[in-house]
């Protein structure tokens, strides 16, 4: 098990920290439950993946599977700290277009604000 | 030369309790059941097989059983004991071993032959806990037959025969009536696994059976509970004891053999309920013999020996399922790769070469060419995860995408067809990246790229990265696809791999990256070139990814 995620709750918003690799197998499966769990209870999620170095295929697809169950539930999710390799995959993958991608941790959070208000 | 043997009856051939020893003279043959061992052969009236004739010395030669098999030793006989025409001082039989003592081809003996008994477990078992016990043996040791049986079973997958077997011995040792086995559902409740009488019978219907006392010995932490219904009064109300007539029941809960204490401490202490796997249910009627003098020992060591017997039957066949379906799995691969195996199409305007390095037994990757009048397609792919859920989409993209450039489908409708149904089935988080490639007779280039990394355009050695890309197929319902286009002149090449390729790791944990890649496609080389460079950049760490690549050049028409 190389991915560890902590959580905590900036101004009502969730945000989750993910350290090590998401990839297909456990990693995964640990990132799906977690933020399946925490959605059974808020509608924001900031994950911020700063210390995220790699992220293979299954692990995408876990990224892109979470999302989109949020979003059909009424909730969403804002991706930050995207390092390079994980910027590189989201636009080969096109998948950029799809996730609201941040540059700072505090811009994602203002941007729940901002949708609040 | 006259021929007798003392061993009680003749048994023919197929009657299978014992092995055989077939004693051919002249014409005349006859079946020699092999009961006991020592077995002696020889010329003094007192052996269990006489043959009398000078050449046969007086205590010829031995046959004797050890550890469930048979040899012939010699007893120093003056013209030899001789197993399938060599002579031996000892020998361990195989079945249809010819033996011959002293007289050669005049009279002779085939060990067991094959067309005698079958050999299965259940013959294997009849041998050992019916073997023919004197009225002196001791209950005791009548049950360390049985041990050694079940001993021997162990190497045996057949549940159903154990339970037999098992039902069987347990009637010879308490001299019930009948025998049930019950075993446990997964859904907790008792299924009727084998039902025997003394006779041999096979039973059936479990309705004649007093249920509650079933019941009671499961609930109990008891290892047996034998009631007489004769010394109970209580009990000799009850409905089947009545209407059945049933004297004595002895019921033997099957719990799991205890394997070691648990390293961790904390786990609560287990329920004995819970390790039931079934129970032995033997009883007898009034009209019939009294069991209950039944040793409490006897009863004791079968409760603990049939559990075992029956965890370690289970565990052979959880291993034999596994083996199965290992079977199973290898079929399932060659079947991939031989759906998977690419015919490169022959055209006069174009050439196409391709290779994939697979670093599991079945992969994710795959590659596909197919030539119609609108130009030589070609796919690659690349499907999510690994191993055989990563195998089964490939095959099923394969087919979808194959049969749609046949149909001369555009290209941008066959990926949102591929992602409707992919997305449409619900498949989880597996999806696909995608790239399909069409060039023309005329050199015209139309490509469609869902998540791929983008192909590289080498036009004099120059390399192009186009910026044109898709989703991948199969992750998002609402997914929308556009292709790109561009003219390829003679010897300009287009070179699609899978990111296996550019993440290729080395020792240090970095990747082969896209620098690497176009600098070697740059060259003028085939595709071993760009496997040798990835290789030689991993410096022998083994790939974590399938590599795939797919190399077209347009040579221009003719």
């Amino acid at each position: 098990m190389t991915l560890k995620m902590e959580t905590r709750v900036v101004d009502g918003v969730t945000v989750v920290s993910c350290q090590g690799r998401i990839v297909f197998g456990e990693e995964g499966t640990e990132l799906r439950e977690t933020l399946k769990r925490l959605l059974a209870s808020t509608r924001q999620i900031v994950l911020n993946l700063s210390g995220v170095a790699y992220i293979d295929s299954g692990g995408l697809g876990t990224l892109v599977g979470v999302y989109s169950s949020a979003r059909a539930a009424g909730a969403d999710i804002k991706l930050t700290g995207l390092g390079q390799r994980i910027r590189d995959v989201l636009q080969i993958t096109k998948l950029v277009t799809v996730f609201e991608v941040y540059d700072s941790e505090a811009e994602a959070i203002a941007a729940f604000r901002r949708g609040a208000a | 030369m006259a021929f007798q043997h003392t061993t009680g009856s003749q048994s023919s051939p197929g009657s299978g309790i014992f092995p055989v020893l077939v004693y051919v003279q002249g014409n005349e043959q006859r079946n020699i059941p092999l009961d006991h061992s020592p077995f002696a052969v020889g010329r003094k009236v007192d052996k269990d097989l006489v043959i009398a004739d000078p050449r046969v010395s007086r205590d010829h030669a031995l046959i004797v059983s050890e550890n469930g098999k048979f040899s012939v030793v010699d007893q120093g006989s003056k013209h030899g004991t001789f197993v399938n025409g060599e002579r031996v001082e000892r020998r361990t039989l195989e079945r249809n071993d010819r033996l011959e003592f002293g007289v050669r081809d005049v009279a002779y003996v085939i060990f067991n032959p094959q067309h005698a008994t079958s050999n299965t477990a259940r013959e294997f078992l009849s041998q050992i806990s019916g073997m023919h016990i004197s009225t002196e043996t001791t209950d005791l040791e009548k049950l360390t037959l049985f041990l050694e049986a079940a001993r021997k079973l162990n190497t045996i997958g057949v549940l159903d025969e154990i339970l037999v077997t098992l039902l069987d011995a347990t009637l010879k040792l308490t001299r019930a009536e009948r025998g049930y086995v019950f075993m446990k559902t997964d859904e907790g409740a008792l299924r009727l696994a084998a039902g025997r009488n003394s006779k041999g019978e096979p039973l059936l219907d479990d309705t004649t059976i007093s249920h509650s006392i079933l019941d009671e010995a499961l609930k109990s932490n008891s290892e047996f509970v034998l009631t007489d219904t004769s010394q109970s009064l209580d009990l000799a109300g009850r409905q089947s004891i009545v209407a059945y007539d049933l004297r004595t029941v002895i019921c033997i809960p099957l719990r799991k053999p205890q394997v070691q204490a648990t390293r961790d401490a904390q786990a609560p202490p287990s329920d004995p309920s819970a390790e039931v796997m079934g129970a032995l249910y033997v009883d007898s009627r009034f009209a019939s013999r009294d069991i209950s003098s039944v040793s409490n020992d006897i009863l004791r060591a079968i409760a603990t020996e049939a559990a075992s017997l029956i965890e370690n039957a289970r565990l052979v066949q959880a291993e034999e399922a596994g083996r199965r379906y290992q079977q199973e799995l290898s079929i399932a691969a060659s079947i991939q790769q031989k759906l998977m195996a690419v015919t490169i199409p022959e055209v006069p305007f174009a050439r196409l070469s391709g290779k994939n390095l697979s670093c599991k037994e079945i992969g994710g990757d795959f590659y596909d060419a197919v030539n119609t009048e609108d130009g030589l397609t070609v796919v690659l792919a690349d499907v999510s995860g690994k191993g055989v859920s990563a195998a089964l989409l490939a095959s099923t993209l394969q087919g979808m995408i194959y049969s749609q450039i046949i149909a001369r489908m555009p290209l941008v409708e066959i990926v949102a067809a591929v992602n409707r149904f992919f997305t449409h089935k619900h498949l989880g988080e597996k999806y696909a990246t995608v790239i399909i490639a069409r060039v023309s007779r005329d050199g015209e280039l139309e490509y469609v790229n869902c998540g791929h990394i983008p192909p590289l355009l080498v036009c004099n050695n120059e390399v192009i990265r186009p910026t044109h890309g898709n989703l991948p197929v199969g992750l998002l319902r609402d997914a929308t696809y556009e292709s790109d286009r561009c003219s390829l002149h003679p010897g300009d090449r287009v070179v699609m791999v899978t990111d296996g390729v550019t993440e290729a790791e080395n020792a240090r944990g970095d990747f082969f990256e896209n620098e690497r890649l176009e600098a070697v496609a740059a060259k003028n080389g085939n595709l071993d070139d760009i496997f040798a460079a990835v290789a030689d950049f991993c410096s022998g760490t083994p790939l974590s990814d399938d590599c795939t690549v797919v190399e077209l050049v347009y040579t221009g028409q003719p």
